[in-house]
């Protein structure tokens, strides 16, 4: 627009451009197309040779140990005999609990944020929850140590002591280190990012969905209850893996509060271990090559976890995409549809 | 006490972001300064306060840039097998099986320190004794509440609490667990048998932490815990601490003069240089009965040998003025001597 409004000087300036561009065109295209297939071969190869290196440092273990190592209940530098039972255990037990935990709540969170905070105070507050996830580990790990152990044992733990008792899970005698600080800690990482994923998935549930439910006469709750959740099921699952991941993985905040114990305890008061908070906190000191490759060993399982995590919640997200896809011609469900897919 | 708790908290914050900067933990050897010779080590983080002291005091006396990575003794023995640095730095003393994959290292100790035992238990105070048997029960969960009568009747006068003894542990290889541990296997034929002495051992009960800091802040923040723990530590932090029986059934205080106690009654140091003096005899009654000495590992021949004998050399005799102040013991003469011969085979 602003070209055709300069006169003489227009195609003057408008061929040397061109001339420009099509040196900047032939130089520019194949390196960039060079430049971005390095650039993702090289995470490809980064990948591979991970997997490779971690499964290579594993297999002094490997094959000392053989498959026996994921049902061991034992890590004895001394004597050399190392398994990963309490760890798998530990893992297991805090991510699953984490998510028990995060699940609820971030939905409840996507709920409010989407269908009834007063609009002005939806950015604010959607901030605020995505902002939990900046949090370093270490500095939640910390704020475990100092503010999170004292409460635990002081009012916490003796409270579910008390009232449920009974159950395997609140038995035994508190402590500030052990599974269920571990669990807390967990909880506030995964949720921001559960919340962030399930409230857009609740932000693509189609409009007129939604009214001519209310319009049937139904209340919010059962609006909520029949169309928002089963509409948005298969996101909320893809969501909560994702946290899931982030979930197994997670080291050094954990390793802060658990207490690095081995033992298989049902009582959640008890020191416990994960598998990355062990390779965490006992690759620097460890003592033998055998120890070495059977923390490789622990990292290898972790890895095989998390992929089949990862795997699962793909899965879970394309079905959920080819399921809204082909619900087909309806005028509302194909626009969001293709926004979804944009 | 929350201040304490703080400040151990943060110490283990820092610790647990090592950790994570390990990884690449292999410094390049870069003389900073001006220095005409440059040596690599990298080990022990029991040593390194020590090591940190002595890289200027060397660096001007003899114009030597000595680079130091504190990334744990398995680390250290790990990087001089390989031979990626010019000496490591170990807690415990090789195995047999470490000697031989490390091919002609020889080990020698340069510095002597000593483990506390640090509690937090409410309205019980300090210098609580306690005797090496039942330190080992504690840590097999034997003895679980503070007024357990093995401990009250050491302790007439003392009103002890019922609350429940929370072991604590390092989690992380360490010098102190080989001395605690060490010093268990003396004292407890069960332990030895069942747990054994090692940097990190099976601890049957208890909550483990990461490092000194880790420990320190695990015992703040526990009614009822006990751990053990650096002696600069337990001073720094002020913790509670407990006074540990010897074999002459005294109650001396941890401190550089009982250390000294317990070093002077070595009687030889071994060929291979592997010196206990943990549990020392009942001749010694002002002997502290849980210290340890931490090793360099030298290779026999080292192309940095021209440089690497005066530095070891120097830290083991002017070297150890500096420990004192840290709570490092000066070496005892003997072991002195065999350091130096030691030195001596060194070749380049």
């Amino acid at each position: 627009m602003a070209r055709r409004a300069e006169p003489p000087a227009g195609p003057a300036l408008r061929s040397l451009s061109r001339a420009q561009r099509g040196l900047a065109d032939r130089l520019g295209e194949p390196g960039l197309r060079a430049l971005t297939w390095a650039a993702s071969a090289a995470g490809m190869a980064l990948i591979a040779l991970l997997v490779y290196k971690v499964f290579d440092q594993a297999g002094e273990s490997v094959s000392h140990f053989g498959l026996g190592f994921l049902t061991a209940n034992v890590w004895d530098p001394v004597s050399r005999r190392f398994g990963a039972a309490s760890f798998v255990y530990g893992t297991a037990v805090s991510s699953l609990l984490a998510l028990v935990i995060a699940g609820p709540l971030s939905i409840a969170i996507a709920l409010f944020l989407t269908e009834l905070a007063p609009r002005r105070a939806r950015r604010p507050v959607a901030t605020l929850v995505e902002l939990l996830a900046a949090i370093p580990s270490v500095v939640l790990g910390l704020w475990g140590i100092i503010v999170l152990a004292p409460f635990l044992v002081n009012t916490l733990e003796p409270a579910l002591h008390s009232a449920f008792g009974w159950i395997p899970l609140f038995e035994g005698s508190t402590s500030p280190f052990g599974l269920l600080p571990a669990i807390l800690i967990l909880t506030i990482m995964v949720v921001p990012i559960i919340a962030s994923v399930t409230r857009e998935v609740f932000e693509t549930v189609p409009g007129d969905l939604k009214e001519s439910a209310l319009a049937l006469g139904a209340t919010r709750w059962e609006m909520v209850r029949m169309v928002i959740l089963p509409y948005a099921k298969s996101g909320i699952v893809g969501a909560s893996i994702l946290g899931l991941g982030r979930a197994l993985g997670e080291a050094i905040a954990v390793t802060q509060v658990i207490g690095d114990a081995t033992g298989v305890h049902a009582s959640l008061f008890a020191p416990a271990d994960t598998l990355a908070s062990r390779v965490a906190s006992t690759y620097q000191g460890a003592t033998s090559t055998l120890e070495i490759s059977s923390l490789a060993y622990l990292s290898a399982i972790l890895l095989v976890l998390a992929l089949i995590v990862n795997v699962i919640a793909r899965l879970i997200v394309r079905r959920s995409t080819l399921r809204m896809r082909r619900a087909g011609p309806r005028p509302g469900l194909a626009v969001t549809t293709a926004e979804a897919e944009v | 006490m929350t201040k304490n708790r703080i400040a151990v908290a943060a110490g283990a914050t820092a610790l647990a972001l090592g950790v994570a900067a390990c990884g690449s933990s292999n410094s390049s050897p870069t003389g900073a300064s001006g220095s005409a010779d440059t040596l690599v080590g990298a080990g022990s983080t029991l040593v390194a306060p020590l090591v940190s002291q002595w890289q200027p005091e060397y660096d001007k006396k003899a114009e030597v840039a000595v680079t130091y990575g504190a990334i744990g003794s398995g680390g250290g023995i790990a990087q001089i097998t390989a031979r990626t640095v010019d000496f490591g730095a170990s807690d415990a003393p090789l195995t047999e099986d470490q000697f031989k994959e490390a091919k002609g290292v020889v080990q020698i100790p340069w510095a002597l320190a000593a483990t506390d035992m640090a509690y937090h238990v409410e309205g019980v105070p300090s210098k609580l004794k306690l005797t090496g048997p039942l330190l080992a029960e504690i840590y097999e969960g034997k003895v679980t509440s503070w007024n357990a009568p093995q401990i009250a009747s050491l302790n007439p006068g003392v009103t002890l609490p019922s609350t429940k003894i929370t072991p604590i542990h390092r989690s992380d290889g360490s010098g102190d667990t080989f001395a605690f541990t060490n010093y268990l296997s003396h004292i407890s034929p069960e332990w030895s048998s069942k747990y054994g002495h090692a940097t990190e051992v099976n601890f049957p009960v208890g909550v483990g932490a990461k490092g000194n800091s880790g420990v320190g802040g695990a015992i703040s923040s526990t009614n009822g815990a006990i751990g053990y723990i650096a002696i600069a530590y337990v001073l720094e932090n002020e913790f509670d601490f407990a006074l540990i029986k010897n074999a002459a059934g005294q109650y001396p205080e941890p401190g550089i003069p009982s250390i000294s106690a317990a070093a002077k009654t070595l009687a030889s140091v071994p060929a291979n240089n592997e010196v206990s003096i943990v549990d020392p005899p009942a001749s010694a009654p002002g002997a502290y009965p849980i210290s340890t000495f931490t090793y360099a590992l030298v290779p026999e021949e080292s192309p940095k040998a021209k440089t690497l004998k005066p530095f070891l050399k120097w830290a083991i005799t002017e070297g150890q003025t500096f420990g004192p102040k840290l709570d490092f013991a000066p070496l005892p003469a003997q072991v002195v001597k065999a350091d130096e011969a030691t030195i001596e085979k060194i070749k380049s």
